[in-house]
């Protein structure tokens, strides 16, 4: 399995000079599965160039939506294979009493936010509720599971081989009992990141910062970090950045997070904050590409 | 692989975790899976000690108790009979507190359904004064009462 993350911010796009390494794109994750296949994990700004980058196959393209925050499907109405007559687009995404998946992303892709309608769009495309579900795509076995985020919000769990993916990008698991004061099963996500060959997690807010964020669901770094450790994830990659966290501010966190890291009894090289284009081979070890 | 309880259940034993009225939180079958400080503080021993009880551990241990201090079965409990038909219930009872004494009570039952159905319920409970006189002032009744 391989990923390729195409937008690591959180909230809002964040484009500019001040954002260049880390990149400005909303939350978008391009999985490889072993046998070739593509998922798409959350359609936020940066699936427009993969959109873009994706060559035209005849496979189904399934993209797993975590919720209908707009920074998570912001970038959907942009995504180049939509309009395509011969693209199969398969939408899965968390369930809600209030409405089907196809009518809350049609609040989006419908006047007057949009030029189009869904049933316009000259693909053939379809959703599907994903929880609590799991399937098989592929090669791959997927796992939804409920997520302590605001609002009906999925995590995913993709077993392909010997390897596993778990995406867990708006999560705040320490709202209102700290981590270390919680047996595993009553940790929010537990089940679904545990013994994750590679974690991808919130991570949006310095410790400093959190008080002022309770319950916006989201996670500091201590958690982010202590959430990993518990579930013995090989690697973590701390992802859903602030807009207002530019590249010097988070190379900045760097040699703390490494630090912190490494003091939970984890390898320091094994941690990283999410970079846009960065491309990551999952493997037990979790090589980088090129490494 | 080791799972997860529900995410509501997480949620809720997070909720009384965070507050200072007392209270259990119940799941399927009647465990008790979790208790707050102040319930606790009232019935003399802390979830630390205990942890997760059966619905016959903790009837033994807290009640509640009839009015021949006979331990009322959980599926007996008027409460749990509201529950188990998705009703929120209120009622008085008799349980056993800090120090081996009886103390009368009233409590809130409150269901937790999911996604998939019934997880567990929330029950908040107060001690009630003890002199009759202060009973009638505070509007309360010695019968359990399903809302």
């Amino acid at each position: 399995m391989r990923i390729k993350i195409w937008g690591a911010r959180g909230s809002v796009p964040a484009p500019g000079p001040e954002t260049m390494h880390y990149g400005g794109n909303t939350s978008c994750v391009e999985v490889t599965l072993s046998d070739g296949s593509t998922l798409i994990l959350d359609a936020g700004t940066g699936i427009r160039n993969l959109g873009l980058a994706l060559p035209r196959v005849e496979r189904p393209i399934h993209i797993l939506l975590t919720h209908l925050h707009l920074d998570h499907i912001q970038g959907l109405m942009f995504f180049a294979p939509l309009f395509r007559p011969e693209s199969e687009i398969i939408v899965w995404g968390p369930a809600s009493p209030e409405a089907s998946l196809r009518e809350r992303v049609g609040r989006y892709i419908s006047a007057p936010l949009a030029p189009v309608e869904v049933r316009e769009l000259p693909s053939h495309v379809s959703f599907k509720e994903a929880e609590p579900l799991e399937w098989d795509l592929g090669p791959a076995r997927i796992r939804a599971q409920s997520v302590n985020h605001r609002g009906p919000t999925l995590g995913y769990r993709i077993d392909d081989g010997d390897t596993t993916l778990c995406y867990i990008p708006d999560h705040e698991p320490g709202l209102g009992a700290p981590l270390s004061q919680l047996e595993d099963d009553w940790i929010s996500g537990f089940g679904l990141a545990r013994g994750a060959s590679t974690l991808i997690h919130d991570c949006q807010y310095t410790d400093a910062e959190y008080p002022n964020h309770l319950g916006w669901g989201h996670s500091p770094i201590a958690d982010a970090l202590e959430f990993g450790q518990r579930v013995e994830a090989e690697k973590l990659v701390l992802f859903h950045h602030d807009p207002l966290h530019s590249d010097d501010f988070l190379d900045g966190l760097c040699g703390d997070i490494h630090a912190r890291w490494q003091e939970l009894g984890r390898d320091p090289g094994q941690v990283e904050l999410a970079t846009e284009r960065r491309e990551l081979e999952i493997s037990p070890q979790a090589a980088p590409v090129g490494a | 692989m080791s799972d997860q309880k529900p995410l509501e259940l997480i949620l809720a034993r997070n909720l009384l975790s965070s507050i200072s009225t007392p209270a259990f939180l119940v799941g399927q079958e009647g465990a008790l899976l979790f208790y707050n400080e102040a319930a606790g503080a009232l019935v003399g021993r802390r979830f630390e000690e205990t942890g997760t009880m059966t619905a016959q551990e903790w009837t033994a241990a807290f009640g509640p108790f009839d009015d021949n201090e006979q331990p009322i079965p959980y599926d007996e409990n008027k409460l749990t009979k509201s529950l188990r038909e998705g009703r929120p219930a209120h009622g008085n009872f008799r349980i056993c507190v800090a120090g081996n004494v009886h103390q009368d009570i009233a409590a809130s039952a409150i269901p937790i359904v999911g996604p998939d159905g019934s997880s567990g319920a929330i029950v908040i409970f107060w001690p009630l004064p003890e002199d009759e006189e202060t009973k009638a002032a505070a509007g309360v009744t010695e019968q359990s009462e399903v809302l």
